[in-house]
């Protein structure tokens, strides 16, 4: 992964000289704004891989087979996108997790609809959402969104 | 301050607890754990910091303020497929997107907008890469695929549903 990383940052970076070349303050612009939301996110990615750390170490494969494996099926998948629903975070987090649990054993299907509902349902943030859009919107999105999340789970599995 | 601590890093918070319980019962074993994070953290930090530099380019050159106005503009199948795209672009935490769509509703965008972009804003275009390097090629792609076939039907059913009972 490092040197798809070096290969990924020499792109955006040679981006970058063109676009100073071009534009010196909008660029100048966009990578402060790289800089700063970076370092918003940054106590939550040291989190985040300190979790993927204790995840490997102590969260026994059986654990997750058991409850997020193929085996367990409809379980594993409503397991999976509640848990993603009550969690909220930005998706960058949900990766590294979702990774750590595939690697466990979890059923892939699960591990689809938990990023999903991280990404698009969340419980804790439902009552600014009827705040926003009405209670009717809310409910409904969240309720649309859960079963799309179970669906889109069940879809990537037949593809996989 | 506190609660806003809780609320703003509650991960952090539980993270750093369970490291705590962790040594304190297994040491060894809670060092191999702190060990495998630094470990995984590094090799993906290099694509962390280039997605970002990504994220501001794009908040730069593909603002906001014209997504909103692009999504205003359009009304039919073309205005839906608009809205899967710009949810993919979009970032920024609910509290600033929930608002911002609400205003682009009010200004006469349909339901049905609202609730694509809120779906395909779970396929993040610019963390492709990260999401590649954890889950795979075939993962990442046809959960992309997949979530964009799915948030325009949703989206359309949430509208009929909201349009239902007036």
């Amino acid at each position: 992964m490092f040197s798809v990383g070096l290969i990924y940052l020499l792109l955006i970076g040679t981006i970058y000289l063109l676009l100073m070349l071009k534009n010196r303050q909008k660029a100048v612009e966009s990578l402060l704004i790289a800089r700063q939301s970076l370092l918003k996110l940054l106590p939550l990615l040291v989190a985040v891989f300190g979790l993927v750390g204790l995840f490997q170490e102590f969260l026994p494969p059986e654990l997750v087979s058991r409850w997020l494996g193929e085996s367990s099926g409809l379980l594993a998948l409503l397991l999976g996108t509640s848990a993603g629903a009550v969690a909220i975070g930005p998706p960058l987090a949900a990766y590294p997790l979702a990774g750590s649990l595939l690697a466990a054993g979890a059923w892939p299907p699960a591990i689809a609809a938990f990023i999903l509902s991280w990404i698009s349902i969340g419980i804790i943030t439902l009552p600014f959402e009827a705040q926003v859009f009405g209670s009717r919107f809310a409910l409904l999105r969240n309720g649309i969104s859960f079963i799309a999340a179970m669906l889109s789970g069940l879809l990537l599995g037949m593809l996989l | 301050m506190i609660r806003t601590l809780i609320r703003s890093q509650w991960l952090l918070l539980l993270t750093g607890g369970l490291y705590l319980w962790a040594f304190v019962a297994a040491p060894q074993r809670a060092g191999q754990a702190l060990a495998i994070g630094a470990t995984t953290f590094t090799s993906v930090l290099l694509l962390i910091v280039a997605v970002f530099g990504l994220v501001g380019l794009l908040q730069v050159w593909i603002s906001r303020e014209l997504i909103v106005r692009l999504l205003g503009r359009e009304g039919g199948i073309k205005g839906l497929l608009i809205a899967a795209l710009c949810g993919t672009l979009l970032i920024g935490p609910s509290y600033i997107i929930f608002p911002l769509l609400m205003s682009i509703k009010k200004q006469g965008a349909r339901w049905a907008v609202v609730a694509i972009v809120l779906t395909s804003y779970a396929v993040k275009l610019q963390m492709i890469p990260i999401e590649v390097g954890f889950l795979g090629w075939p993962f990442s792609l046809g959960r992309a695929l997949i979530t964009l076939a799915i948030a325009i039907p949703a989206g359309l059913l949430l509208e009929v549903l909201m349009e239902r009972e007036k």
